[in-house]
């Protein structure tokens, strides 16, 4: 029998029998489509977590004091040691070869008030304190008016920035550039306001203030800072500037090494392995329904060799080797889980586009490997669980099958 | 017909087909297994979390500094109007309150004769240990002194004790934090981690003297243990009411376990509830077997069903035997699943958190009788509406 026959011989009996094909390749269908869909949730989730880190610069660095030698567990993100990281130690650190932005950190929480206008209106926020380097680093742009000076690391100059909230809660629709705020009682000079900005993996960048650092070592009269940022060189060897950055502060601190560096992409990347790992197995989860539509084939498989006795008594009859039998009725399976599983390919990336458009703002996707390994899934199921049925078909006898 | 004959002839239609019928089984079967373990994955999971956050009990209230607004980092960051011992010391004087402990974190190097470690520091205060529901391996615990002045005493977690002293005694020794010496008085249990922090590496000193050790003018947390007798909101509004008094404005943030408790609980139901549903899908695709399954048997056997009826059985009566039949086999599938399940449960319960749950169970069989007779449905439907004279003529 030559291959096209064979192929559409097999295409033949299904259509023969319409209903039960259709039922079987829609079961198979709600299986690839349901494994695609919980992986595009999972591969969603993880691009929100990916973009979200990449808007913050790519290549950065975060110090904080403290350390504990044990490793594996979470790093003291407290901060608090006896030996502070300060001021000083972060503008030593612009001598390390490779590092492109340096940004001190304190924060606090501060009661911030506008004092220029007659409603008074205050409001409860976290105030950062540091340099114009954290703009770029955290990839913050200005709405209006000026950055930071760029003294603020060694000078402390009553200026703010406001977050696009926060300005908006404190002076309305009116012009906040050249005001004046109170910062727990201290005054400042509003110089500019961030633009509009989605929240930042959980801080909501858009309801702080940012002043000069040394302002804030004022302000909260420490000279503790709670991080520094660091941007790299693009090309910049990433172990080496740890390396550097460790000799260069414990030399600072009486050669004690009490400091902790994480860097983005080494939290980004286990971020990224947690979630990856989270879709492969919701995937996996979703697969055990392509496990019961292959049951389903299988049945049907036996039922429909039970049925074609005679006819493969005829054939065998007329001279076709057991092997042909065999691959008639695999085929047939196989049709039906490859009509199945496109079905569900096209289903789910219809829901997926109709999605995209009702929420633009989450990158929901089906991972590229969803569709193909959904389907291979869908078509070995065919393939396995046809072959037993398959098998007694081609094992009858043509005498004994062909007296019905 | 009578409702022994009924019984009979469906039992008879399901073993007739041995193989088909096992088949159809096996499909519902592997749909609520996975209902089932799923389910009792997420159950087992979700009291793993609750009782990791219940095991200091649950009569606790948390005081950080800074509204809530700052998304919990309030304890973290700088801040103008701290929470001071003074502000713990008074709040102790409050009815119904059993402990205080004022807490501030940190980290930094301990040293015991040559050997040194960076460790975590907790400064705390007197009656930790029945809050924190600690246990000693040797020793005692802080002192009850005056929080204002506290003898330096410090209590080694486990894992420290072992690093600086391995098999030797601890108990009299000096150890040197930041620059000070601090008497070892006790060492603690192995307790293990808890939300990352490793109970086990940290040492325990006066909050007091751990406030001079970090130059912090202000407390992270203050945790309130109290009594039976009252409920939780109304001794946050005592707390809220001192420290309103204390100062002047609402510049801390009062979390009750209870609070805390039911977010977390909402949670992990939704996600135990998400892994059940997502066995429902293995479900429908078994449901969609049995449907295929029994048009397969209607067609086949349209000339009994023709006979049947010309013998003068109703319509009804021929739509009940269909859906009992796939009803009885969704019933049978379900029953293998929760025995399957049932056993996997019992024998991986051993190392993996799974909870057997009666209700979810009962719940998970019931669908599967459901979704049994909206399989029959379809199928049932076409067999009652044969016409008897076109039905008997038919070839099979």
């Amino acid at each position: 029998m030559r291959t096209l026959d064979l192929i559409r011989f097999s295409f033949n009996t299904l259509l023969r029998h319409r209903l039960r094909t259709f039922l079987v390749a829609f079961s198979v269908a709600i299986g690839v489509t349901s494994v695609c869909l919980l992986t595009a949730l999972g591969e969603g989730a993880r691009r929100y977590v990916v973009t979200e880190f990449s808007s913050l610069g790519s290549h950065l660095l975060i110090v904080m004091s403290g350390r504990t030698e044990t490793t594996g567990g979470m790093p003291p993100i407290y901060g608090t040691t006896p030996r502070d990281l300060t001021v000083e130690d972060s503008s030593r650190l612009h001598r390390v070869a490779g590092i492109k932005n340096i940004a001190p950190v304190i924060a606090g929480t501060s009661l911030i008030e506008n004092s220029s206008s007659s409603i008074s209106r205050s409001r409860e926020v976290i105030v950062l304190g540091s340099t114009p380097a954290i703009f770029p680093i955290r990839g913050l742009t200005l709405g209006q008016g000026r950055q930071l000076p760029a003294m603020a690391n060694t000078k402390a100059t009553p200026l703010a920035v406001l977050g696009s909230k926060l300005k908006h809660e404190l002076f309305g629709s009116q012009a906040a550039v050249g005001q004046w705020i109170r910062v727990d009682g201290r005054k400042f000079r509003v110089e500019g306001v961030l633009a509009e900005r989605g929240q930042s993996l959980g801080l909501d960048l858009r309801d702080m203030v940012i002043i000069p650092v040394q302002s804030a070592s004022q302000l909260f009269n420490t000279q503790a800072l709670f991080r520094i940022l660091i941007e790299l060189d693009q090309y910049a060897s990433e172990d080496k500037i740890k390396l550097d950055i460790i000799k260069l502060i414990s030399e600072h601190h009486q050669g004690h090494n009490d400091i902790t560096i994480l860097s983005q992409d080494s939290i980004l990347s286990s971020l990224n392995e947690v979630l990856s790992l989270l879709t492969v197995s919701v995937g996996m989860i979703s697969a055990i329904s392509l496990l019961v539509a292959g049951v389903l084939i299988m049945n049907i498989s036996l039922i429909t060799v039970s049925q074609h006795r005679e006819e493969i008594g005829l054939l065998k009859a007329l001279g076709a080797s057991s092997n042909t039998i065999m691959a008639l009725f695999v085929s047939q399976a196989l049709w039906v889980a490859a009509m199945g599983a496109m079905f569900g390919v096209f289903l789910a990336y219809f829901i997926l586009y109709v999605a995209g458009l009702l929420f633009p703002d989450f990158p929901i996707q089906a991972p590229i490997w969803a569709a193909p390994a959904a389907v291979s899934v869908a078509m070995s199921c065919g393939l396995i669980f046809s072959w037993w049925p398959s098998k007694q078909a081609a094992l009858l006898a043509p005498v004994i099958a062909l007296r019905g | 017909m009578s409702f022994k004959d009924a019984i009979w002839w469906i039992f008879k239609a399901v073993v007739a087909q041995r193989t088909r019928s096992a088949l159809s089984i096996l499909g519902i079967a592997i749909g609520i297994f996975s209902v089932v373990i799923l389910n009792s994955l997420g159950e087992g999971v979700r009291q793993f979390v609750l009782k990791e956050f219940t095991q200091f009990g649950t009569r606790i209230i948390a005081i950080t500094p800074g509204k809530t607004e700052t998304f919990g980092l309030g304890s973290l960051l700088a801040t103008k109007r701290p929470l001071s011992l003074a502000d713990a010391q008074d709040l102790k004087r409050l009815a119904f309150v059993e402990a205080v402990i004022p807490v501030t974190f940190g980290s930094g190097q301990v040293k015991s004769g040559r050997l040194s470690r960076y460790t975590n520091i907790a400064g705390v205060a007197a009656g930790m240990d029945k809050a924190w529901a600690m246990t000693l391996a040797s020793g005692s615990f802080l002192p009850d002194d005056n929080w204002k002045n506290p003898r330096p005493y410090v209590v080694l977690g486990h894992k420290i004790k072992h690093e600086l002293f391995a098999q030797g005694k601890a108990e009299g020794e000096w150890l040197h934090v930041g620059g000070r010496r601090f008497r070892i008085i006790g060492v603690t249990a192995p307790k293990g981690q808890f939300l990352g922090l490793d109970l086990d590496d940290i040492i325990f000193i006066p909050a007091q003297l751990g406030l001079q050790l970090f130059n912090r003018n202000s407390l992270m947390e203050v945790d309130i243990f109290y009594r039976e007798g009252t409920s939780s909101k109304a001794i946050s509004q005592q707390v809220h009411r001192r420290l309103m008094a204390r100062h002047g404005n609402e510049d801390f943030t009062i979390m009750t376990q209870d609070d805390m408790l039911a977010v977390l609980d909402r949670i992990l139901l939704i996600l135990k509830y998400a892994a059940g549903g997502l066995g429902v899908i293995s479900l429908l695709v078994g449901c969609v077997g049995i449907i295929t399954i029994l048009f397969i048997t209607v067609r086949e056997r349209t000339q009994e069903i023709g006979l049947l009826r010309a013998l003068g059985m109703s319509h009804q009566t021929l739509w009940w035997l269909f859906v009992s039949e796939s009803a009885l086999l969704s019933l049978l599938g379900g029953s293998c699943g929760i025995l399957a399940g049932g056993f996997v449960v019992v024998v991986v319960g051993f190392w993996v958190p799974l909870e057997w749950q009666w209700f979810e169970i009962g719940i998970a069989l019931s669908i599967a009788v459901i979704i049994g007779v909206l399989a029959g449905l379809w199928p049932a439907t076409q067999a009652a509406k044969l016409n008897p004279v076109l039905a008997l003529r038919q070839n099979p």
